[in-house]
């Protein structure tokens, strides 16, 4: 693994009232790198993500992307910088169709404004084409090309998934956040999963960083991984490591 | 004709304009922002017109005011709605939902009190005499200028629905964070829509300053905020033909009720004075049952949507055995 550090966080720690739900939390992850992200229920692994994507600001710590102090940064201008996300709860435009969705996300890659979309003027007709275009070659990476009209909220929970990630790919990110990506999918769909999120590192140049639940699949598709408990971080490392590491198995069975 | 145009002649011009408000409160409702500020930017367009027409394009009388002028106004009110929408805008746009609505209330109620207590702007009795272009009873000549600037706004806002501004709009109505996530800027815009839509606002303002010939601090007022909200509630507020519809019916209904309902011959005279009287009471009701019975307006997407796709999609289904060719295996 090359020792180019895409993402740095640096005694992150976020604080609800009394409960801290990300405890003094450091770690790097590495370019192109798949890094798991685990833990029990309620560890603070989702925080840890808003708190990436700028959905949360941090009590304190840092954090830097690409050498790039991104602390304090607002949802919209980490997503500028090639940082894309999915959400655990799917957060979809739901009345707009699958096609529109993934048009949504390429927002910063094209500059029409009113007057250019309203009249048709240079260059927006021809990054209307451009966006259509790229958002149904990603609709068919993900295998919903043939649904492009339907609308968000009446797809399968699984396919809703796959949506998510279609258009989170279309920021052309460089940092891809993947928030339980298996959740709902069916045994075939989750075997199949890894491959995908494999396939996709490689076209699209990425950094993983993913939460998920469903250990075979963390075991198998992961660099490196972190368990997180109670906000804090217990372990990090390879699989099988993590895997032996008797701080994550108290952590998972309890005492 | 003659008689169906003095009775209704001024209504249909008004149908027109209350389209270009309803849209003008659909422009910011696009992005999720509920603001009922449209009447204050229609106020402050009809004071523009008014003073423009009376105090600097003078020398005209009555009944020959050009009609290129009143475009002028229009434009000029449209420009300084927008100014007043900025200073406003990004302020009270970090509010949300019914907390913005209460903003912007206090935005109209703040521009009537200042009105009202302006010599400059006529104070109580306002700024009248305001130069027409035509020698009208009716006021159907308005056509004229109202249905180009209906016309206008409803392409505007037709093809802003489908270019990537209109996109980022949606996005934000549909859900903010997911949008900001997607790189979409919300206060941007937020600002933007509720601009827009105060422009829209501001030149129907400056033109139905020359149709009623005065203008003063009673137009537009909070009253018609809620009117503005029924025509896009009433018509549909996820398509722009919604408001345009519902504009239009909701001006047509109450003078068609004052005027064959309650004038019909033969009627019980006690029906016939609740109509005559009450017929704001009715047009209450109405709203009340429409949206009971139409919470999404009567003009939906799926109206147009369905009629169209169905017999597609019906083949598409048959014909498709195995789903999934190509990278489906996710």
């Amino acid at each position: 693994m090359s020792a180019e550090i895409m993402l740095e966080a640096r005694n992150m720690t976020r604080r609800f009232g009394g409960l801290y739900a990300v405890d003094n939390v450091s770690f790097e992850v590495q370019r192109g790198e798949i890094f798991g992200l685990i833990g029990p229920n309620g560890a603070g692994k989702t925080t840890l993500f808003n708190l990436i994507t700028g959905m949360t600001p941090p009590t304190h710590g840092e954090l830097v992307y690409k050498g790039e102090n991104i602390t304090a940064k607002r949802p919209h201008e980490i997503a500028m910088r090639g940082i894309a996300r999915t959400f655990q709860n799917i957060r979809l435009f739901g009345s707009l169709s699958a096609l529109e969705n993934v048009m949504i996300a390429r927002h910063i890659h094209t500059k029409s404004g009113v007057i250019e979309g309203v009249l048709g003027l240079r260059p927006a007709p021809q990054e209307e084409r451009a966006t259509r275009q790229r958002a149904l070659e990603l609709l068919d990476l993900v295998g919903l090309a043939d649904s492009a009209e339907t609308k968000a909220r009446n797809f399968a929970y699984g396919d809703q998934r796959r949506l998510e990630i279609a258009r989170a790919l279309s920021l052309e990110p460089e940092l891809l956040l993947l928030d339980e990506p298996a959740a709902g999918m069916n045994q075939s769909e989750k075997s199949s999963l890894s491959e995908f999120i494999r396939r996709i590192r490689e076209q699209f140049n990425l950094t993983i960083v993913l939460i998920e639940h469903y250990v075979p699949l963390v075991m198998g598709l992961c660099d490196r991984i972190a368990v997180l408990n109670f906000g804090q971080l217990i372990a990090l490392g390879a699989p099988e490591k993590v895997q032996n590491d008797p701080a994550v198995i108290e952590a998972y069975l309890g005492d | 004709m003659e008689v169906f145009l003095s009775s209704y002649g001024a209504a249909i011009v008004q149908m027109a304009l209350a389209g270009v408000l309803a849209l003008s409160l659909y422009l910011p409702l696009m992005a999720g922002q509920l603001s009922l500020a449209s009447p204050g930017f229609y106020a402050v367009g009809g004071y523009t017109a008014a003073l423009l027409s009376t105090t600097v394009f003078t020398g005209y009388a009555n009944g020959s005011y050009p009609i290129p002028l009143i475009v002028v106004e229009m434009v000029i009110a449209g420009g300084v709605s927008a100014l007043f929408a900025l200073i406003i805008g990004i302020p009270s746009l970090r509010l949300r939902g019914i907390y913005l609505a209460l903003a912007t209330i206090a935005f109209i109620e703040i521009l009537r009190v200042f009105a009202l207590n302006q010599p400059w702007l006529g104070g109580a009795v306002g700024i009248y005499n305001i130069p027409q272009p035509f020698f009208s009873a009716t006021r159907i000549e308005y056509l004229l200028l109202a249905l180009p600037l209906l016309f206008g706004a409803m392409f505007f806002v037709a093809r802003l629905e489908r270019s990537r501004v209109g996109r980022a709009f949606i996005a934000l109505r549909e859900d903010e964070l997911a949008a900001s996530a997607m790189g979409v800027r919300p206060t941007y815009y937020k600002v933007l829509a509720f601009t827009l839509g105060a422009v829209l606002a501001g030149m129907a303002g400056a033109l139905n300053a020359h149709i009623l010939n005065t203008w003063n601090a009673r137009q537009g007022t909070f009253d018609l905020s809620i009117l503005i909200l029924a025509y896009v509630l009433v018509g549909g507020s996820r398509t722009f033909l919604g408001p345009v519809i519902g504009g239009a019916f909701l001006v047509a209904l109450p003078e068609i009720i004052l005027r064959e309902i309650a004038g019909a011959p033969g009627l019980n005279p006690v029906i016939a004075t609740f109509l005559r009287d009450g017929r704001l009471i009715l047009f209450g009701v109405l709203i009340a049952v429409s949206v009971f019975f139409f919470p999404y307006g009567l003009i939906t997407p799926e109206l147009f949507k369905r009629r169209r796709k169905k017999p597609e999609k019906v083949t598409v289904e048959a014909a498709k055995p195995t789903p999934n060719v190509r990278g489906g295996n996710l």
